[in-house]
């Protein structure tokens, strides 16, 4: 329902609160989860689970509300779990619950595809009053709390350990970098003679060095941001294209693929490879998600995490730019139906699921992050030492990518950029000039090139 | 003499309707959403009326009174007699007084800050949150954030809030969350580096695989002319593979045969060249792999076509010119080639047209990359169209790539109709008239 049709609906409201039907009532709740594997599975039992719940209060008001619950969450991947969302919602048909990421917020919202999640729910009261801020803040556009965080994750860098004793890291001096990249005294730079060292001394094969994730994501946006660019100004909501840290931001890359550390064709490189060497130690460094965790320790079968892997933010690249690390966290989101009522029962649904027990499930069994504060008080959140070592160490720097209608065509635009400087096809400097030329004509006005 | 068939039309019915709804439709959208501003963010059918916080950038440097921005900016909520009046027409009296004596005169920026204050009653308790949201919007002084479903609905709300006419006609083009008609798209188009970039790409793609297609279709084509039959169905077998492969096992294989631990590296590793990613490790290596993958389709097609050609001529003249002392080359120079004229001139043809719109192998094996160096019309197309991380896709913009396209396609048919003097293949059989 839309913030318009309230005082039209609210007659009717009154009405039907003020006689309570007691016929059974039967709803269908259709949850589509995108980007979701089996160890994300309970973005959808969550809401199975909340159902249930839901239907017990009803009972004990003296309703009998059934809930069916139908989850999805085999999509070919993400651009066909948007595409089928963005199709169902013209043609009517959307499912009334969508996980998907809070960089959707902008255009589905514009488009009316999804309603305020604040129009059904208080986010005053018990749960959402305990959810962090920062990652409510991510759920909102334009003032609107749109949708309720799903999770919470961010992009860490790794170690290997014993490359880096290899090159002659002490455990001290391993166990210190963390915080040395939190200070800003281990940059980029020294990654790459790090990296490089650990090439020449034969402890990692050429282009085993410094092993990034090999396809577009949130990621790369940190390593323009360890160089100072900024994404969004805050003032006006503009995007920005710092370029001077984009150029920088290239050349990094460009100077991994001259020192032999990363691949030159590394891009397209297949996930299912990618996870089980970095989980394995062929590479000395790489970045990726907390989630890895997860794949690292259970079907990569890394048995020994904490023993062979480190793990801080990225870090920053020059005096201009900072350690950083992006959060980018799946939101629910709830479609706009012809049934007022089935869109409240769906926010409904929603806010259980958002309870942090119910919520930690999810964490712990995705090795994702939680979504509030309590659930450190969460006997199963706080015993998992993943959980609450990334919380303190990421979460508390983690930003996020802006929520701007144009923020797609900014961020493919800087990813062929980089994949241009990258693989040589174009100097960093030349690569920027046509990231400016092609950003400059189709943002127009929501730019700022500086 | 020529009259309505209504059998013959019953026949051709199914191939009017596919004819109808995948070559017309598709095209006649393609011009349509070219000359929009379609995305994610507009939908497809059709708009409401809503003014947000980002609208109102727009809003300010679109030249509104500083009395209407300022109207917009700062309304919120406010605890007015009319407010209180609503209230006590919707719940009771007794609210109504309350929520006065509380908060009278009160002004909120914010909704999250008029439900606190209705939280506020004690003895009038608002419990359900959902009746406490749908209170506080009788207290709304603001047109922002809502959404009206037609022009006439958002207009009679700003007449509400005292915007001037003037100001109206502005914020209701401002506001308007649908697609408007455009032309921009071409001029995007136009300006872009890019865009040159990709048609340069085009261009190499269509000619050097239509190059191979058609000459390693003919090599394979006449080579097993020569064969023994059982050996020449074999070999044409084996070719006509890459056809019936499902594209992406097809494309595995490549990938399987170029990466830097496959194949191709491997032998080459015992030669002593360090091992690469054939395909993807310079633009020219993504070159000869793109244009290899779809080659191999294609040749196959066109060895089939040549095959059929070559056996209808006649055999005697081949054994004649054998008797003449011709060899196998001349054979080939002046008999075979010359007969497979017009099959050489459909094969090209047909091909160009069909690879100018064909991006499928491209995308799976190396996506347009390294760097956008094999990104051709098609595929920059899709991408614009249809793939996205950020979510809003551009449909508007992507269908002017596509319609691009269209208009090379249809020019290239009409001047082979011509080139091919369709009339004449048409005309009626002499014998008969």
């Amino acid at each position: 329902m839309t913030v318009s049709k309230f005082k039209g609906a609210f007659a009717a409201l009154m009405l039907s609160a003020a006689a309570v039907p007691a016929l059974a009532e039967d709803v269908n709740i259709v949850v589509w989860a995108g980007g979701s594997n089996d160890a994300d599975a309970y973005r959808i039992t969550a809401i199975e689970l909340a159902a249930d719940m839901l239907e017990r209060e009803a009972a004990i008001e003296g309703r009998e509300l059934n809930i069916t619950v139908e989850g999805k969450r085999d999509f070919g991947g993400w651009e066909e779990f948007k595409q089928g969302v963005t199709l169902a919602a013209e043609a009517g048909t959307a499912p009334n619950i969508v996980v998907t990421s809070h960089l959707d917020i902008a255009p589905w919202s514009q488009a009316g595809y999804i309603v305020p999640t604040e129009d059904y729910l208080d986010f005053d009261a018990w749960p959402l009053n305990d959810i962090y801020p920062n990652l409510l803040e991510i759920a909102a556009y334009n003032g609107i709390q749109w949708g309720i965080p799903q999770d919470a994750e961010s992009r860490p860098f790794f170690f290997w350990k014993d490359t880096m004793r290899g090159i002659g890291y002490s455990d001290a001096d391993i166990a210190a970098l963390p915080a040395k990249i939190e200070a800003g005294e281990y940059t980029l730079q020294n990654v790459l003679e790090d990296a490089k060292k650990a090439v020449e001394m034969g402890l990692v094969e050429e282009g085993y060095g410094f092993y990034p994730r090999p396809s577009n994501g949130p990621d790369y946006a940190q390593f323009y941001q360890s160089f100072g660019g900024v994404l969004q100004d805050p003032e006006t909501g503009k995007l920005v294209l710092d370029k001077a840290a984009m150029e920088a931001f290239y050349q990094f890359f460009a100077d991994a693929v001259d020192a032999g550390i990363t691949r030159k064709n590394h891009l397209g490189t297949d996930w299912g490879q990618w996870y089980s060497e970095v989980a394995n130690g062929k590479a000395a460094t790489w970045h990726g998600g907390t989630w890895h965790y997860a794949r690292y320790t259970g079907k990569e079968g890394n048995e020994d995490f904490f023993g062979t892997i480190e793990f801080g933010l990225i870090p920053a690249g020059n005096d201009n730019g900072r350690a950083n690390t992006i959060t980018h966290p799946l939101v629910y989101l709830v479609t706009d139906q012809q049934n007022d009522d089935h869109e409240d029962i769906a926010a409904q649904l929603v806010k259980i699921a958002s309870e942090p027990r119910m919520n930690s499930l999810h964490a712990i069994q995705s090795a994702h992050l939680g979504i509030s504060k309590q659930q450190s008080n969460i006997e199963i959140y706080s015993n998992d030492r993943w959980a609450s070592e990334a919380t303190e160490r990421l979460l508390g720097t983690a930003n996020a990518q802006p929520n701007n209608l144009d923020y797609g065509a900014f961020s493919e635009a800087m990813f062929k950029g980089l994949e241009a400087a990258w693989t040589g096809v174009k100097s960093p400097a030349d690569a920027v000039t046509e990231l400016e030329s092609e950003l400059t004509a189709k943002l127009g006005d929501n730019l700022i090139v500086k | 003499m020529p009259r309505f068939n209504a059998l013959g039309f019953g026949f051709l019915a199914p191939a009017l309707i596919v004819v109808a709804l995948f070559f017309l439709a598709p095209v006649i959208l393609t011009v349509f959403f070219a000359f929009t501003n379609m995305s994610t963010s507009t939908g497809i059918t059709g708009g409401d009326y809503l003014l947000s916080q980002s609208d109102l950038r727009g809003v300010k440097a679109s030249g509104v009174s500083d009395e209407t921005y300022d109207a917009l900016e700062n309304a919120g909520y406010l605890v007015d007699d009319a407010g209180l009046a609503r209230l006590a027409e919707a719940r009771d009296q007794a609210t109504a007084d309350e929520l006065a004596a509380l908060h009278s005169g009160a002004k909120f920026d914010a909704r999250r800050d008029m439900e606190r204050a209705l939280k506020d009653l004690r003895d009038n308790r608002i419990r359900s949150t959902r009746d406490r949201k749908a209170l506080a919007e009788l207290f709304k002084t603001s047109v922002m954030d809502e959404r009206f479903g037609s022009e006439a609905a958002f207009r009679t709300a700003l007449d509400g809030v005292g915007i001037p006419q003037a100001d109206q006609d502005i914020l209701v083009k401002e506001a308007y969350t649908g697609w408007v008609w455009t032309t921009e798209n071409m001029k995007l188009l136009f300006s872009l580096d890019s865009s040159y970039r990709y048609a340069m790409n085009t261009v190499i793609y269509v000619t050097l695989t239509l190059g191979f297609n058609v000459g390693f279709g003919l090599f394979l084509a006449i080579s097993t002319f020569y064969l023994s039959p059982g050996m020449a169905a074999t070999f044409r077998t084996i070719w006509f593979l890459p056809r019936i492969l499902p594209p992406v096992l097809y494309v595995l294989m490549w990938k399987w045969f170029t990466w830097d631990t496959g194949f191709l590296a491997t032998i080459t590793g015992y030669l002593g060249i360090a091992p690469r990613n054939w395909m993807l490790d310079t633009a020219t290596n993504a070159w000869v792999v793109v244009i290899l993958i779809n080659g191999f389709v294609g040749a196959s097609l066109g060895m089939i076509l040549f095959s059929s050609a070559i056996k209808a001529i006649p055999s005697s003249m081949l054994y004649a010119s054998e008797v003449d002392g011709a060899n196998r080359w001349q054979q080939v120079r002046y008999i075979i080639l010359p007969q497979l004229r017009w099959p050489i001139l459909f094969t090209t043809s047909y091909q160009t047209l069909s690879l100018l719109t064909s991006f499928e192998y491209i995308l799976l094996s190396t996506d347009g990359g390294p760097g956008r160096a094999t990104e051709v019309w098609a595929l920059a197309a899709y991408h614009t169209a249809l793939n996205n991380y950020g979510g809003n896709l551009q449909y508007g913009f992507g269908a002017a790539y596509a319609l691009i396209l269209v208009i090379i396609g249809i020019a290239a048919s009409l001047l082979y109709l011509r080139f091919f003097n369709f009339k004449e293949l048409v005309t009626k059989p002499r014998i008969e008239g």
